[in-house]
């Protein structure tokens, strides 16, 4: 609800946001510190200030790939191969890969960690009443999965990033961090 | 030619190769004994295996990576060879068994014939050839090995109508045992 103070012009204040940008560099420091080898990505809106630190960085290795399948199938050989890969795709490649998310993440067990961006999220409200279904329904699609998620509403959030990856690669399975904002 | 002609071809030029098996090559590859280390099926998610195997010769850029893909297969990510062609790893071989055929759900057609020696061309590989017959194959392979990747061979084999068995083994399984063994045999 807005409201107007006495004595104002009669415009109304717009909402408050409730999901807050995290700077790019903040991920990417994250992402490092990870000891992140690749991230994979699909390319996400919502993470293109992240994505062109990414393209610079002399680590991690940036993968461009056409599909969020190949994506989640590429992550299996790179963490079998003994690397430490990562996911970056948005809503709707999440929504679109449940088949591969499936077969390899959960069924064949393969750590696979995803960054995900809320495409056409309306900042000022929050996921669940999003009139959006792609961004209303990514948590409850991934509840339905057993597929952790950790929203990212915020620079307070980004250590989430660290637990979620790590409950990947302990419990060897999938796990969602959700960026709430695109980045700064 | 038939299937298990390929697939001993294959075989006896592997020389410690890894190998990805999907669909229809899984048990045949099993059944020829290449199975039992430096291997891994890409189960339940047809389409992958070509993908599945990018990332382990990105990983391992010093072993070779053979993907046994079928034509269905590659059809439902054929995109994937624009992204293995923009990875280009060198010591990648994509081999794909072709019969037009969707085996597994009854040997229905597939919904055109392609080429996909030429599609892997248009998208960067850097050699694609294909091969009906099984002495030619077994004559080329050693000097395919010989190139550097990423090069996808085209075999034409012939329909099936056998039962569709799959090996006993879960992928689960298979990828912590690869990757054991790449940690402490890289």
């Amino acid at each position: 609800m807005s409201t107007t103070s006495p004595g104002s012009t009669g415009t109304a204040a717009a909402p408050a946001p409730v999901a807050r940008p995290v700077e790019g560099a903040v991920l990417l420091r994250e992402i490092q510190q990870l000891g992140i080898t690749h991230v994979i990505t699909v390319p996400d809106t919502h993470q293109k200030t992240l994505l062109e630190l990414l393209a610079a960085a002399a680590r991690p290795r940036l993968l461009t790939v056409c599909t969020e399948d190949e994506a989640i199938a590429i992550n299996a050989g790179l963490y079998i191969g003994g690397q430490r890969p990562m996911l970056l795709i948005q809503n709707n490649g999440l929504l679109a890969s449940i088949n591969a998310l499936k077969a390899i993440a959960l069924e064949a067990r393969v750590p696979t960690f995803f960054l995900v961006g809320q495409f056409a999220r309306d900042v000022t409200r929050s996921n669940a009443e999003s009139p959006v279904r792609a961004v209303r329904m990514v948590e409850p699609t991934m509840a339905t999965w057993g597929v952790p998620c950790y929203p990212i509403e915020g620079p307070e959030d980004v250590p989430a990033i660290a637990r979620a990856y790590r409950q990947c690669l302990e419990e060897r399975g999938p796990a969602v961090a959700l960026l709430g904002a695109p980045t700064s | 030619m038939q299937r298990e002609e390929a697939i001993a071809a294959l075989a006896a030029v592997r020389d410690g190769a890894l190998s990805v098996a999907t669909m229809q090559t899984v048990l045949a590859w099993h059944e020829a004994g290449q199975a039992a280390t430096d291997h891994v099926d890409n189960m339940g998610c047809m389409g992958t295996a070509s993908a599945l195997g990018l990332g382990l010769a990105l990983a391992q850029p010093d072993r070779r990576v053979m993907v046994l893909d079928g034509d269905g297969s590659l059809l439902m990510q054929l995109g994937s060879l624009v992204t293995i062609a923009g990875a280009a790893p060198p010591n990648y071989y994509h081999f794909v068994f072709d019969n037009g055929l969707y085996e597994t759900t009854g040997n229905q057609p597939l919904p055109a014939r392609v080429d996909f020696c030429g599609l892997a061309r248009s998208a960067g590989y850097r050699d694609a050839v294909s091969f009906d017959r099984a002495d030619a194959l077994r004559e080329a392979l050693p000097g395919i090995f010989a190139s550097e990747g990423p090069i996808l061979v085209r075999l034409a084999i012939a329909r099936e109508d056998g039962p569709i068995r799959w090996p006993r083994v879960k992928m689960a399984d298979q990828v912590v045992a690869l990757k054991e063994r790449l940690a402490t045999q890289p």
